[in-house]
């Protein structure tokens, strides 16, 4: 693994517990884990292996139970609501499976969702807008609503959300997982392109195929991390 | 403060994707706020047009008459009280120190011609020195009749202004004859007009003054007569007092009986009239109240089948960097937007209302309309009203949109 590149992610015995009634359940048992800038990772589990736990902990949309979590040298894992909150506008852009489009705006107006939530005034947040939407490669969609797109053309819209804030690192949960192959297979080539252009990429997948096309995989089993190459 | 704006945006547009639901949740308050306005409305204009009446009535004078005023007239109990005799004036021109001025003053109410105009007048008969017993009012055309002319019993009479108005289309009335009961007189003066009142009779511009002598010669002797007596403001307790007293020496009553007169003044009517409007207005305020809380549920289950619908949408908005105070802001702008739309539909009713109910004229001859107003300052509680009510409202929804785990909320289906 390359070290001389810069860490963005330090993961230091984690854990996170669940406590359901009586039953406690390990979803992270004493995981350690560094990401660094530029990385194109797959994490691979089956369902129920904490894998999902992980991404949220990546996220900062939850926090280990025990354990440090810096991102960024800033310590994730003692922050309140509205620090993780600031984090996830920054520093992360979330690709979801089903896309997560709100249905009643267009492709330019969800791309801005994040910039709402940042101090960027109209024109700044347009300008981002209509930029990353053009990465996408969806610059003449820009006034189409999510059911006026196909599915491809949707997860690309979600992506060039992932982009606008020009986030640390991109988060992906199972991308591909509601497209059809040739669509999926485009989403793909553009996470390497993105990759190549100097972004650090997080994406969790159940498909081996999938995982290939990363530069370093990490298999989760029972709380744990079993493999990382 | 910029992203907080941005939220109530956001919070809006919801709205207008929303539109029907959001008709429907604020008819609710709309009727609430029109309620509440048209009691708030009625009550300010009755005020205002009590508060004429009392003008009329003036607070520098007493009516001693043969009943009390009062809204709970128990008529068994006064209708074998004695008329009020005019020769009771002598009594308290000599005994009252504190009556500066006194007058009789006869009331009847009969039908006032002009050529094929015909119209009902209330006539008074006064004394000469009522002209300077008016309140209310004053003398704008013309003049008062004469010590001259109430002697001789002349036939010269002072108009209200629904006489011009009504009898004249307008013109100057001095010098013209209207008949009265079939006599013929003439008008040598005019009053101020003076619009609606609430007293007896409804306007206070359809009123005929004449001297006392005449009205008793031609007219009737059987009017409803009343002493009228003037005294400084202040002294009003002290003179009723002691005009009470001095009317049971004139009447000889013996010590122990009960008064079979009444000394009145304005202020016992005001304090019986605001009774009666705090009667209406709580009556009011209780029932508007009702539906107000009523609208205020309404609302908040509304917002709560929103939070409910919009669960992912929350989620991912706090995924992308939201904050919990970004999204209550946008639940709670978007609980007020509903309250708002609903008083504002209901304003925009109570203006048509009030403009309806003010350009339809109650009686085509004086040309009077119904005393509602409606004020600007209204608008501004209903505002505010609206605003604390969606919030109200909004609060336990939003605050739990606020507090939803995104993780949870984005695994909602």
């Amino acid at each position: 693994m390359a070290k001389n590149k810069k860490e963005i992610i330090a993961i230091q015995s984690v854990s996170k517990i669940y406590h359901l009634g009586e039953t406690v359940v390990k979803a992270l048992d004493n995981v350690s884990l560094s990401i660094y800038e530029n990385d194109y990772i797959s994490i691979m589990g089956p369902s129920g292996s904490g894998k999902s736990t992980l991404m949220n902990i990546i996220g900062c949309l939850d926090v280990p139970t025990k354990g440090d979590y810096k991102f960024n040298s800033e310590l994730i894992s003692e922050m309140n609501d509205n620090q993780l909150a600031n984090i996830r506008n920054e520093k992360i852009g979330f690709v979801f499976q089903t896309f997560n489009l709100l249905p009643k705006l267009n492709a330019m107006q969800n791309v801005e969702v994040p910039l709402i939530y940042s101090s960027l005034g109209k024109k700044d947040r347009t300008e981002r807008v209509e930029e990353a939407l053009s990465v996408v490669g969806l610059q003449d969609r820009m006034t189409h609503k999510p059911n006026e797109l196909s599915g491809g053309q949707r997860q690309r819209v979600a992506i060039a959300r992932a982009l606008v804030n020009k986030p640390s690192i991109i988060l992906a949960d199972e991308p591909t997982g509601n497209l059809d192959s040739k669509s999926g297979n485009d989403i793909l080539k553009f996470f390497s392109k993105l990759h190549k252009a100097g972004n650090t990429i997080i994406m969790v997948t159940h498909e081996e195929s999938v995982a290939k096309l990363s530069k370093r995989r990490i298999d989760i089993f029972d709380g744990k991390i079993a493999r990382d190459e | 403060m910029n992203s907080f704006f941005k939220n109530i945006l956001i919070g809006l547009f919801s709205i207008r994707s929303n539109m029907t639901r959001v008709i429907l949740t604020s008819t609710g308050l709309t009727i609430g706020i029109f309620t509440v306005s048209l009691v708030t409305a009625s009550i300010s204009s009755i005020d205002k047009e009590f508060a004429k009446s009392m003008d009329y009535y003036g607070n520098d004078k007493i009516y001693v008459g043969t009943w009390p005023w009062s809204f709970d007239f128990d008529w068994w109990k006064y209708r074998n009280r004695p008329r009020i005799e005019e020769s009771s004036l002598e009594y308290i021109n000599q005994y009252s120190e504190y009556v500066t001025d006194v007058s009789i003053k006869k009331n009847t109410w009969t039908r006032a011609s002009f050529g094929n105009k015909a119209s009902w007048v209330q006539l008074n008969g006064v004394y000469p020195s009522y002209q300077d017993m008016l309140s209310g009012t004053e003398i704008v055309n013309g003049r008062f009749f004469s010590q001259n002319e109430w002697e001789l019993q002349r036939r010269v009479i002072i108009v209200g202004a629904s006489v011009r108005d009504g009898f004249f289309e307008g013109k100057d009335p001095i010098g013209k004859k209207i008949r009265l009961n079939n006599v013929t007189f003439e008008i040598i003066g005019e009053l101020k007009k003076q619009g609606m009142g609430m007293v007896p009779g409804g306007s206070l511009d359809s009123l005929v003054l004449m001297p006392s002598t005449t009205f008793e010669r031609i007219l009737t002797r059987w009017g409803f007569d009343e002493l009228v007596l003037k005294t400084n403001p202040d002294n009003v307790p002290l003179a009723k007092e002691e005009v009470g007293m001095i009317m049971r020496v004139a009447r000889k009553i013996p010590p122990g009986d009960d008064d079979n007169f009444a000394v009145n003044s304005a202020d016992a009517y005001q304090t019986q009239f605001n009774d009666m409007k705090n009667a209406i207005a709580g009556m009011g305020f209780l029932v508007t109240g009702i539906s107000l809380v009523v609208s205020a549920i309404g609302i908040m289950n509304v917002m709560f089948v929103s939070v409910r619908e919009r669960t992912r949408e929350i989620g991912l908005r706090k995924a992308m960097g939201a904050t919990n105070f970004n999204i209550l802001t946008q639940f709670l702008s978007e609980a007020v937007a509903i309250a708002i739309i609903g008083g504002s539909v209901g304003i925009l009713l109570i203006r048509l209302t009030v403009f309806g109910i003010s350009s339809f004229p109650i009686a085509s001859f004086n040309g009077s309309t119904l005393p509602v107003s409606f004020d600007i300052i209204l608008v501004f509680y209903t505002f505010i009203v609206c605003v604390v009510i969606g919030v109200l409202a909004g609060m336990i929804p939003a605050r739990t949109a606020a507090n939803l785990n995104p993780i949870d909320a984005l695994r909602d289906e």
